[in-house]
């Protein structure tokens, strides 16, 4: 909400700068959002008399005037106005002030001009006599602005204009209301804080209220037939209105805060809300049927036109405000086009009413529509402030629209607010806050805010704190302790030099420890970590909601948003893998070669499983990991090697073997329309994940210009099984010689190391020590339809080995590949 | 010990003596000097260092060894020398016999962490150095946990503060399901599993239906805070607060409480840091970092604890904001584009 400085100074004297007022707001709560100057700075801007005034010697269109300023000589100013006479009082622009003057080029346009001692046409001037446009008060240029006689010689210009009740000058405070503070969604809300912080005084304009009853009687009568949620509905009456243009000093005030005005009529009703925080509401008296107001919610769907001449379809049980033929107005959010006030309105009914916060803001929800009504209904106005708004209101009418008052005022009171209070016990506020505020402060600091403390124990001191009417959310002890908090001040809690820690057991293990060591060694191995958006179209979802993935595997639907930004982004993952091709294409377009990434992050999928935490829902962390393009640069010491599915096999056993998992096994998967090729990992007999070379029509969707190789793990079970260190045990390290051997062996084309490799390390056990594929050649001395193999073997024992030792166990490996395989020894 | 086996010994050590100088200073500039090299003192036959260590056994007992130590070392610089040589030449046959040590390394790839994790991990390392253990929660979050648990009325503006993405409507047999927004909800699963005193932080992504622009994102990292206990008090908060923004921002960092609004906290703070820019008329401004305040007893209740006899400090931050205060990054867009000329900045 955006206030006015000049407006608030109607209600507080506070005595603070521009700048103080709004470090104060700030630091009770009441964030500034920022400071803007809005009108014109007059600041040298005083009044003279013009003494003498004669045609200047060199220039026909221009006058040599002798002006008094109020100081000791006068002084020569030169002014091309026609209407420059002796005997005026003017305001003069002295040298050295600052001025916004329209621009040359274009008039709309302002400039800053800052006045200097001239010589114009060869006479000496000092300053400027100013017109209307140049002083920031209208557009008039046709001549100097001549004041009237209640000016005096020497004052400042803008005195002159406050005197008058208008000024030109004033700033826009843009505050951040929070939920909690509908109280000071007005000027004189704000004032209330800004007078208990600078110790001084909220002042009221003067008004009379009206009784219940009187003349007003005869011509309205009120109804609600909805009292749980209008407890109170008050009218007053204004006949013979004239609709007009507001006062400049209203229109002022409300250009100042960001409002249009309108007309008289309706200014009004929008001051009066911004000055006390009560919304009302202006009907055309005459247009409202059977001089009947009644609050009723409706019992169907129907449709109603505001005043802004749009149709609304109104939900059944909305409430409204109706005549005794129809609907007139959406109660606390927008009248009706049917009955609002127009330039031929003569009589107006003023409505100020208190609507439940909570229907209020069904209806606004429900209808798209946020007014500035709704939004101070929705957040609770104060429960008392209704009779003193119309009446202020109508004061208003009577003085600036010619208005006279009908006699008293309607109020249909069906449900009084009860008067709240809270027990408070000024211990408990120093030990929630940490302070050491002495009792007497508490209560002083409360008061200054319209709380009303009574002692109900005297020592340790208690209070029966007595809420204010605009305090709706003030409930508990704890509401309390935070207004004694704010007001102390936040910043003069001090902050204890020794704390108290509670005992803690430090985690060893677990997703995340595991995932920021995997982060580590993945960073460590040349990968660049990404962050991609959890949100995807539907279709690109659906297909990547895969049975090979980890997500897929799950075989539940894609996890839809209901209120998506766009349908872009509508579904949440059920895999990393989109979010990762995309990177690969954005930096592919952009020149990057070789890719490596990594990702760590949640995909969902819509089925009850072990890990549901939510609902039907279910979310696993997963760790992609993603090659493309070239796996080595070209350097002078060899040539650039594109990335393959080995490269990310060989990372996925590095990370694997960082979470203490050494034992994966690896095989084919079938692979589907999202795959080229698909290898499925494994812990015994856990799957924990899959490697895949991406399709080549998924790769050129993505736009991407050479094939790509990722791997997608399911981050919850690698953790489920990984060690975190706990179950390490130190082994006896071999003080004795490691024997080497190395076989070739010929077998079938088709036949796959993997299982060659695993009968191996069973067969040489206890003596082989590692195993490993050193070699694989087809070609010349291998006939067509073979393949030999290398396998470098190296053994080990507690004991010097003798060549015998390792002859038997070779042979025994031997024996075994030929046995199962049927190798032969090339 | 014999004359003659004294003789023999001295006639080998001469000759080795004569060896070494020239071992040691015969020129390898090109193949052919390498492989003459080598034939003239390793070859088996012609060797000349070859036919010394077949002289071994001639030389008596007690000089045996020494003079087997000397004609080995000789060996092994002969070795060492062909191999320097070789090295030299291997790779591109073109280039000269020395080393060029301009040329540059061998490549090994460079991998980075992404902002996010860095501020994270940043941020991670200084609660856990006060105390604080980790814990996580899903990030499709229900009602209870994402917002009635935490003091939000239903159909409070406060729940405005925080636009939300719907999984499953309120009437829903779930009460409504939503992408969480912030991750308070894992306070409350933790209050719900464990008794005070309760000192955790909640890392965690969290969602926000909002326009996407430079300085919003659908989505961000949070973390946030609890500390509940006996004789908690804003002052303990304000202090962990003040440590953790020296701890960023510097020891001298200039930091402001003020008075804000949070429904599942009261008193409620956000906390401002001065933030040096010359730029500026004031040679700075505040820049806020974070929401906090003292646990409101309505959520305390609500999980079971008594809160007459226990009070706590809740505190949350962007991850997001801090990486960008730290690294200067003015567009939120950029962290999830995953540009590598951006990423690699990050090392």
């Amino acid at each position: 909400m955006i206030i006015s400085t000049n407006w608030l100074s109607d209600y507080v004297a506070h005595g603070l700068s521009t700048n103080e007022l709004s470090d104060h707001l700030t630091m009770c709560g009441l964030e500034v959002e920022s400071v803007e100057a809005v009108g014109t700075d007059l600041t040298g801007v005083v009044i003279g008399h013009v003494i003498e005034s004669g045609q200047h010697p060199n220039a026909d269109r221009l006058s040599v005037c002798r002006v008094d300023l109020g100081s000791e000589e006068p002084v020569q100013i030169v002014c091309g106005a026609p209407n420059v006479a002796a005997g005026q009082k003017v305001a003069v622009a002295t040298v050295g002030t600052t001025l916004q003057l329209p621009s040359r080029d274009n008039p709309d346009e302002r400039v800053p001009v800052t006045m200097k001692k001239a010589k114009i046409r060869g006479e000496e001037s000092f300053g400027m006599i100013c017109a209307q446009d140049e002083l920031g008060l209208g557009s008039d240029h046709s001549g100097i602005l001549v004041l009237d006689d209640s000016a005096s010689i020497g004052q400042p210009f803008g005195d002159y204009l406050s005197a008058k009740g208008s000024a030109v000058s004033d700033n826009a405070i843009d505050i951040a209301i929070t939920p909690n503070r509908p109280d000071s969604i007005s000027h004189l809300g704000i004032a209330r804080d800004i007078a208990a912080l600078t110790r001084t005084h909220v002042t009221m304009p003067a008004l009379t209220l009206p009784e219940n009853g009187g003349a007003i009687s005869d011509a309205v009568s009120v109804s609600i037939e909805a009292p749980e949620v209008c407890s109170r509905y008050v009218g007053m009456l204004v006949k013979g209105v004239t609709v007009a243009e507001s006062p400049d000093w209203m229109q002022q005030r409300l250009i100042a805060i960001g409002l249009r005005p309108r007309n008289n009529i309706v200014d009004i009703t929008n001051y009066v809300m911004y000055e006390c925080g009560q919304p009302l509401h202006a009907f055309d008296y005459d247009k409202v049927g059977g001089s009947k107001i009644i609050v009723r919610q409706t019992s169907a769907e129907s449709v109603f036109t505001t005043l802004d001449s749009k149709e609304h379809t109104l939900p059944s049980g909305t409430l409204m405000i109706c005549d005794g033929d129809r609907e007139v107005a959406i109660a606390g959010v927008m009248g009706g086009e049917n009955s609002e006030v127009t330039d031929s309105t003569a009589n107006v009914l003023i409505e100020s009413a208190y609507f439940d916060p909570s229907t209020i803001r069904r209806t606004a929800k429900a209808l798209g529509l946020q007014t500035d009504a709704s939004y101070r209904f929705e957040r609770g106005i104060d429960t008392e402030g209704q009779a003193w708004a119309a009446a202020r209101a109508a004061q208003l009418m009577v003085e600036q629209a010619g208005g006279t008052l009908v006699g008293g005022m309607v109020d249909c009171h069906p449900v009084q607010h009860e008067v709240r209070s809270v027990s408070v016990r000024a211990n408990r506020v120093n030990s929630i806050v940490g302070t050491e505020i002495e009792s007497s402060e508490m209560v002083r600091l409360l008061e200054a805010i319209g709380f009303i403390v009574e002692t109900t124990q005297v020592s340790p001191p208690v209070w029966k704190v007595t809420i204010p009417s605009w305090r709706p959310d003030v409930e508990r002890e704890i509401d309390v302790i935070e207004e004694v908090a704010r007001l102390f001040g936040f910043d003069n809690i001090p902050e204890p030099t020794h704390s108290k820690l509670p005992n803690f057991t430090p985690g060893t293990d677990g997703v995340r420890l595991l995932r920021e060591r995997a982060r580590d060694v993945l960073s460590g191995a040349g990968f660049r970590e990404t962050y991609t958006n959890s949100m995807l179209s539907q279709e690109v979802a659906e297909k990547f909601n895969s049975s090979l993935l980890p997500g897929g595997r799950f075989k539940g639907e894609v996890v839809q948003t209901l209120n998506p930004i766009t349908t872009e982004m509508a579904t949440l993952r059920p895999s990393m893998l989109p979010g990762l091709l995309k990177v690969i294409g954005h930096n592919q377009n952009h020149g990057q070669a070789s890719i490596r990434l990594f990702e760590f992050g949640r995909v969902h999928t819509k089925r009850h499983t072990d890990r549901t935490m939510v609902g039907d829902y279910t979310e696993t962390e997963t760790l992609v990991v993603a090659g493309a393009g070239k796996w080595n640069e070209q350097g002078w010491y060899g040539d650039a090697r594109e990335a393959d599915l080995f490269d990310l096999k060989g990372v996925v056993n590095l990370v694997l073997s960082a979470c203490g998992l050494s034992k994966a096994t690896y095989s084919e998967a079938q692979s589907d329309d999202l795959t080229a090729s698909a290898i499925d990992v494994k812990i015994g007999k856990r799957w924990i994940g899959v490697i895949i070379q991406v399709a080549s029509e998924v790769a050129s969707a993505y736009s991407l210009r050479s094939p790509a190789f990722v791997a997608e793990l399911d981050w919850n079970a690698i953790a489920e099984m990984a060690d975190g260190g706990l179950r390490t045990r130190f082994q006896a390290v071999s003080r004795f010689p490691i024997v080497e051997r190395d076989i070739a062996v010929v077998v079938k084309r088709a036949q796959p190391a993997g299982p060659m490799l695993a009968a191996i390390q069973r067969a040489g056990q206890p003596l082989l020590k590692e195993a490993l594929v050193f070699d694989l050649y087809e070609g010349e001395h291998v006939a067509d339809d073979e393949k030999s193999i290398a396998f470098g073997l190296r053994f080990g024992a507690d004991r010097t080995l003798r060549d015998k030792d390792v002859d038997k166990a070779v042979n025994k490996v031997l024996g075994a590949l030929k046995h199962q395989f049927e190798a032969r020894l090339r | 010990m014999s004359e003659q086996n004294n003789s023999v010994a001295d006639a080998a050590l001469a000759a080795l003596k004569a060896l070494q100088k020239e071992i040691q200073e015969t020129v390898l500039d090109t193949r052919e000097s390498v492989d003459e090299y080598r034939i003239r003192f390793l070859s088996r036959k012609q060797g000349q260092v070859t036919a010394l260590l077949k002289r071994i056994p001639e030389v008596a007992a007690e000089h045996r060894k020494q003079f087997g130590q000397e004609i080995n070392a000789a060996k092994s610089l002969v070795e060492s020398r062909i191999e320097q040589a070789s090295s030299s030449f291997s790779g591109d046959a073109t280039s000269g016999p020395e080393l060029d040590f301009t040329l540059p390394g061998r490549e090994v790839a460079e991998g980075s962490l992404h902002p996010i994790t860095h501020a994270l991990r940043l941020i991670t390392k200084v609660f856990e150095s006060y105390g604080f253990a980790v814990a996580e929660g899903p990030e499709a979050e229900d009602d209870w946990h994402n917002f009635s648990a935490l003091n939000f009325p239903p159909d409070h503006p406060a729940r405005d503060m925080q636009d939300t993405f719907f999984i499953e409507p309120p009437e829903s047999d779930h009460g409504g399901i939503l992408l969480r927004t912030h991750t308070s909800g894992v306070q409350i699963r933790v209050m719900e599993n464990q008794k005070p005193p309760i000192r955790v932080i909640a890392p965690g992504r969290v969602y926000r239906n909002e326009a996407i622009s430079y300085k919003s994102y659908c989505l961000f990292h949070q973390v946030e805070g609890l500390y509940v206990d006996e004789g908690v008090t804003m002052a303990d908060l304000k202090q962990i607060i003040h440590a953790f923004a020296r701890t960023l921002f510097g020891e001298d960092v200039k930091m402001r409480f003020r008075p804000s609004f949070f429904p599942f906290t009261e008193p409620s703070a956000e906390v401002d840091i001065w933030w040096k820019d010359d730029a500026l008329p004031d040679g700075g401004r505040w820049m806020e970092i974070m929401g906090c305040g003292m646990v409101d007893p309505n959520v305390l209740e609500g999980v079971g604890i008594d809160s007459e006899k226990y009070t706590g400090y809740a505190f949350g931050m962007g991850i997001e904001r801090i990486a960008m205060l730290r690294y200067g990054i003015d567009d939120i867009r950029i962290l999830y584009e995953n540009d590598i000329r951006f990423l690699e900045q990050f090392s």
